[in-house]
C-alpha cells in the first residue's frame, strides 16, 4: 500500500484485536486479549497503574513488540491498515511515530537538522523533500531556532520536541508517547500536550498517550483507555472515566475530580476549565478562603521552626561546564534549612535544583561563598546507580546497614536480589545506601536529599514515598513512637511534580535561573502561579488551598 | 563535562563546509607534515592548524590538544634522547642503564627527536580540528551508501560514547555518595554495572535507530546534497598546500639533517614553503573578518569625512 493511501485512508489509526503478549522468560503474559479502535484524528489517554501493560501495548503498536522484544503474541495488530505483527518498525514508521520516556537514548545524530531529517533520509527521499519537510515541522513543534544545535547541548524539554519532530517527520497518521513529560518541568510539560492537542487537531495526526499525571492532559483527551494486569478495565469519555476511578481504582482520580468528589459535586470535572464553569453554574466563584484558620495549612504537625539549621548556604555561587563554556548555574544562594523540616526544592529544568543539593553533597565546590551541612545523605535522579552487588546483604553489610535497611523498611529483603525488587524498593534500597554509616544509631544524618524521585511512578508509589519522608522527618502521624521526632533529618526534595510537593512538602523554594525567587510555606507558594501551582489551586484560586481536602472543606463552607 | 573534541555546530566556514573539503584541507596540512622533516616547515604546519582551529571557533580544542601534543613531542625527545646514542655533539653520558645500555644524550637525538614530535602534535592538532569541526552525521551520510554497515556501527558508537561516558560519571557520583557503612564499590562491580547500563542503553539506542527506518534498504536519492560555497576555498587551498609542498620537496626545500651533527637549511625554498603553509591556516577565517581592520579603518575615515 502507498504512503498516501496509508496516510489519506479512512481506515482506523490503529486496531488492535485480541492481542496477548508475554515477554520472554516472562511468568505472567504483560497484555491479555486486549481489544482497541483508534480513530483517525483522535485523541486517547492511556491510564493505570505502573505495569499494568501501558508501554507494551504502544510498543505492540508501533512494532518492538515483538520484532525488537521478541517474546510470544497472539492476536491482531493493525495500524493503518498494515498488519503490525508481520510488519518490522522500519515499515511501520511511515503510518505510526513513537516517542519513549527518555529522550538521551531517542536521539541518534549529532545535530537536531540531522536527527529529524534521518528517517526521511533513510527512506530515500530526496534532498529537496527533506529540507522542506524538516522546515515544517521544526515550525509546528516551534523549535526552528534548535535546528543547528548539537543534541548535547538541549535541555531535557528541548530534546523531547526534537525527538518528537523525529517521529512526526514522515506525517504518520498515529503518534504513541510513552510518558513523554515525567522528565519535564511543569512548563515543558504542559506545553507538550497543547503542542500534541494543536497536532491533533491542525494535522489530524490520531494520538495515544500513556500518562501517570492525567491531570495533565485529561482535558486534552478526547476518550480514556485504562489498563490492569495486561487488560482494558476501562474504555470511555473523559467524564466516564472520572466517575469510573472514583469506585474502580481511586489512585487514578485527578486531584480536581477527587476535589468535587470529596465536596459532594457532580459531574466530576476533566480540567481546570470544567471545574470553574461547574462551579461558576452552582454560584460558587469564590468560595472562603480559610487559608489562616488551619484549613490552608497542609502540614499541622509541622515541626517547631527554632529546630537546628543543618543546612545553611550563604551567597552560594556555583559554575559549571555546560558544555560549550563555563556558566553560574547557582547565583548567590542564601538558605537555611532546619532539621524535620519537608522542603520542596522547585523550578525549572536548569534552575539549579540538582546542583544546589549536589553541591549540599560535596559534589561540586562553590566558587564563592560557603555551604555548611550537617551531614548530608543524596538519593541522586537513578537509584539503580547505587545498586552494584547482587544481593541485598552485601550493599549494606554489618549493623550499619542493617540499621539503614530498617528506616526504609526492607530489613527483611536482605538476602533478595536488588534486580528482584520493585521500583520503590530499589529507590529504597538506594537510599538506605545513602544513609548506611550516616546515621547515629537510629538517629538519620542532619539532611536526606532526594533528588526527581517521582520520575515515572504512579500515585500509589508516590503516596508510599509520602509516607517515607514523613517518617524521615520524624513526622509523628507517621512513627510510632513520638520521641523519634526529635531524630528526624530534614527532607529535601527536588522535584518537578507539584502534586506530589504539596503532599509530602511543608516549604517549598522555587529556584529560577539559580537563585531562589520564592521561599515559604507550601501551601501559600503552591496556590500563588499558574505552572508551580497545583491542581485545586488553579481551581479555586484561593490563598493557602492546594489539596483535594483542603478545597473540599472550602467548598462545603461556601455552600 | 563535554568532551573537547565534541563536534560544536558553528556558522564558521569549516563547519559549513562539505566534509570532503574540510578532510582534504586538514589532510593536506597533515600531509606537509609527514613529508617534511624540516622543523620550520613543521612549526609552519603547526601554526597552520593552531590559526584554523581558532579561527574555526574550537578554541577549547586546540588548547587540549595543543597540551596533548606538546606532551607528547616531549616524551618522544626524552625516549629518543635516551634510546638513540648516535650523534657528535654529547651533551651527558649517563653510564651504564639496564635494558637500554650505555646512555649518552646528544643534541642531535634531541632535535631528531623533536622533530618526530612536532610531526605529532601537527597530526593531533589537525584531528582535534577536525573531531571539534566536522559535523559526524555529514561524514557518515557520505559514508552510508559505500558502507552501510560501518556507517551503521559508526552511528551506534558515536551516540553510545558520550552517553557510556555520561554514565559512568553518574555512577562515579552515586559511589561518592555511598554512605560510610555501604559496602565499597571496588572497580570490578562498577565495571560489571556501567556495562550493563551501557548494553540496556544500546538496546535503546538500536531501538530507536530501528524506528528511525535504519533497516529498510532504501534507495538513494537521485540527486546530490547541496554544497557550501566554502568547499572550492578549502579545495584550492588544500591543493596548493600540496603543490607547494611537493614541488618544495622535490627542489630540496627539506634540507635538514640531524646525524651525525645537525645540520637546517634556511634557503628561500624552504622560507618560501614554511610561509606559504603558514598561510593556509588562514583558510577558515571569513574574509570580512580577515579584512576586518582594513574595513574598521575605512569605516572611521568615511565617518571622519
Amino acid at each position: 500500500m502507498s504512503e498516501l493511501a496509508i496516510r489519506r485512508g479512512a481506515a482506523p489509526a490503529l486496531a488492535v484485536s485480541g492481542l496477548g503478549y508475554s515477554y520472554p522468560q516472562a511468568a505472567v503474559p504483560a497484555l491479555a486479549d486486549v481489544s482497541l479502535e483508534v480513530a483517525p484524528g483522535e485523541f486517547v489517554l492511556l491510564a493505570g497503574r505502573s505495569a499494568s501493560g501501558k508501554s507494551t501495548l504502544l510498543k505492540a503498536a508501533c512494532g518492538l513488540v515483538p520484532h525488537f522484544h521478541g517474546g510470544e503474541i497472539g492476536g491482531e495488530v493493525r495500524v493503518a491498515e498494515l498488519d503490525a505483527i508481520a510488519s518490522g518498525p522500519g515499515d511501520l514508521a511511515a503510518a505510526v511515530g513513537y516517542l519513549a520516556q527518555d529522550p538521551e537514548t531517542q536521539v541518534v545524530s549529532t545535530t537536531v537538522a540531522a536527527e529529524i531529517e534521518l528517517p526521511l533520509e533513510m527512506r530515500g527521499n530526496e534532498p529537496a523533500d527533506r529540507a522542506r519537510a524538516v522546515e515544517e515541522v521544526s515550525l509546528a513543534l516551534a523549535i526552528p531556532h534548535l535546528l543547528d544545535r548539537a543534541v548535547d547541548t538541549l535541555s531535557g524539554g528541548e530534546l523531547q520536541r526534537v525527538a518528537l519532530a523525529a517521529a512526526l517527520v514522515t506525517r504518520p497518521r498515529l503518534i504513541l508517547l510513552d510518558e513523554p513529560t515525567s522528565q519535564l518541568d511543569p512548563v515543558a510539560g504542559d506545553e507538550l500536550i497543547w503542542l500534541l492537542r494543536r497536532l491533533n487537531e491542525e494535522w489530524g495526526v490520531a494520538v495515544l498517550l500513556a500518562e501517570h499525571r492525567l491531570e495533565r492532559c485529561l482535558a486534552a483527551a478526547d476518550r480514556v483507555v485504562a489498563m490492569e494486569s495486561g487488560r482494558i478495565a476501562f474504555d470511555g469519555a473523559p467524564a466516564e472515566f472520572l466517575a469510573w476511578s472514583q469506585h474502580a481504582d481511586p489512585a487514578l482520580e485527578t486531584p480536581a475530580a477527587r476535589l468535587f468528589s470529596l465536596a459532594g459535586i457532580d459531574p466530576l470535572p476533566v480540567g481546570v476549565r470544567a471545574a470553574r464553569q461547574t462551579l461558576r453554574g452552582m454560584g460558587i466563584t469564590h468560595p472562603p478562603n480559610r487559608a489562616g484558620s488551619g484549613v490552608g495549612d497542609p502540614h499541622p504537625s509541622a515541626p517547631a521552626p527554632k529546630s537546628d539549621p543543618v543546612l545553611r548556604a550563604k551567597n552560594l555561587w556555583v559554575e559549571l561546564d555546560r558544555g560549550e563554556d563555563l556558566r553560574d548555574v547557582l547565583k548567590g544562594i542564601d538558605l537555611t534549612i532546619r532539621r524535620g523540616e519537608r522542603v520542596a526544592l522547585m523550578g525549572r529544568n536548569g534552575a539549579g535544583k540538582s546542583t544546589l543539593l549536589r553541591t549540599a553533597a560535596g559534589l561540586h565546590e562553590p566558587v564563592a561563598g560557603k555551604i555548611e551541612v550537617n551531614s548530608i545523605a543524596l538519593l541522586t535522579q537513578n537509584p539503580g546507580d547505587y545498586l552494584v552487588r547482587e544481593r541485598v546483604g552485601d550493599e549494606l553489610p554489618g549493623e550499619q546497614g542493617a540499621a539503614a535497611l530498617r528506616v526504609v523498611g526492607l530489613e527483611e529483603k536482605i538476602d533478595a536480589d536488588p534486580r528482584d525488587l520493585s521500583g520503590g524498593e530499589r529507590q529504597r534500597l538506594a537510599l538506605a545506601i545513602a544513609l548506611a554509616g550516616r546515621m547515629d544509631g537510629e538517629s538519620l544524618p542532619g539532611v536526606v536529599a532526594l533528588d526527581e524521585p517521582t520520575r515515572g511512578m504512579d500515585r500509589a508509589r508516590k503516596d508510599d514515598l509520602v509516607a517515607l519522608i514523613a517518617r524521615l522527618a520524624g513526622d509523628v502521624d507517621f512513627v510510632a513512637d513520638e520521641s523519634t521526632k526529635s531524630t528526624g533529618a530534614a527532607v529535601v526534595v527536588a522535584t518537578h511534580d507539584v502534586e506530589f510537593a504539596a503532599e509530602f512538602a511543608e516549604r517549598v523554594v522555587l529556584l529560577g535561573d539559580g537563585v531562589v525567587i520564592a521561599d515559604g510555606p507550601s501551601a501559600e507558594i503552591l496556590s500563588g502561579g499558574w505552572y508551580f501551582a497545583t491542581e485545586v489551586a488553579r481551581v479555586l484560586d484561593l490563598p493557602g488551598i492546594v489539596t483535594p481536602e483542603q478545597g473540599a472543606a472550602a467548598l462545603r463552607e461556601g455552600r | 563535562m563535554k568532551s573537547p573534541f565534541a563536534y560544536q555546530p558553528r556558522s564558521r566556514p569549516l563547519q559549513l563546509a562539505s566534509p570532503g573539503a574540510a578532510v582534504a584541507y586538514l589532510g593536506a596540512i597533515v600531509a606537509v607534515a609527514f613529508l617534511y622533516s624540516n622543523p620550520l616547515v613543521l612549526i609552519a604546519a603547526g601554526v597552520a592548524a593552531v590559526a584554523a582551529g581558532l579561527l574555526a571557533g574550537a578554541r577549547r580544542a586546540v588548547r587540549v590538544a595543543l597540551k596533548m601534543g606538546l606532551a607528547l613531542a616531549l616524551l618522544i625527545v626524552v625516549v629518543n634522547a635516551l634510546v638513540v646514542s648516535r650523534g657528535e655533539t654529547v651533551l651527558a653520558r649517563l653510564g651504564d642503564w639496564p635494558l637500554f645500555g650505555q646512555v649518552d644524550v646528544t643534541l642531535e637525538a634531541i632535535v631528531a627527536g623533536a622533530s618526530g614530535g612536532l610531526r605529532a602534535a601537527v597530526t593531533m592538532i589537525a584531528a582535534a580540528v577536525y573531531s571539534a569541526c566536522v559535523d559526524p552525521d555529514r561524514v557518515l551520510r557520505v559514508l552510508r551508501p559505500l558502507a552501510g554497515r560501518s556507517a551503521l556501527t559508526a552511528t551506534l558508537v558515536s551516540r553510545l560514547v558520550p552517553v557510556a561516558a555520561a554514565d559512568a560519571a553518574r555512577l562515579r557520583d552515586a559511589a561518592r555518595l555511598r554512605g560510610p557503612g555501604a559496602a565499597e564499590v571496588g572497580k570490578a562491580p562498577l565495571a560489571r554495572r556501567l556495562l550493563a547500563g551501557s548494553l540496556d542503553r544500546a538496546v535503546d539506542v538500536a531501538a530507536t535507530l530501528e524506528l528511525r527506518g535504519y533497516s529498510l534498504d532504501a534507495p538513494r536519492p537521485r540527486s546530490r546534497p547541496a554544497r557550501s560555497r566554502y568547499d572550492r576555498r578549502f579545495y584550492a587551498v588544500a591543493a596548493a598546500v600540496l603543490v607547494v609542498a611537493i614541488a618544495g620537496k622535490a627542489l630540496g626545500a627539506d634540507d635538514f639533517q640531524t646525524y651525525p651533527t645537525v645540520e637546517v637549511g634556511l634557503d628561500p625554498a624552504t622560507l618560501a614553503v614554511a610561509a606559504i603553509v603558514a598561510l593556509s591556516g588562514l583558510a577558515p577565517g571569513r574574509v570580512s573578518s580577515l579584512l576586518g581592520i582594513a574595513e574598521q579603518t575605512r569605516h572611521a575615515e568615511v565617518a571622519r569625512v
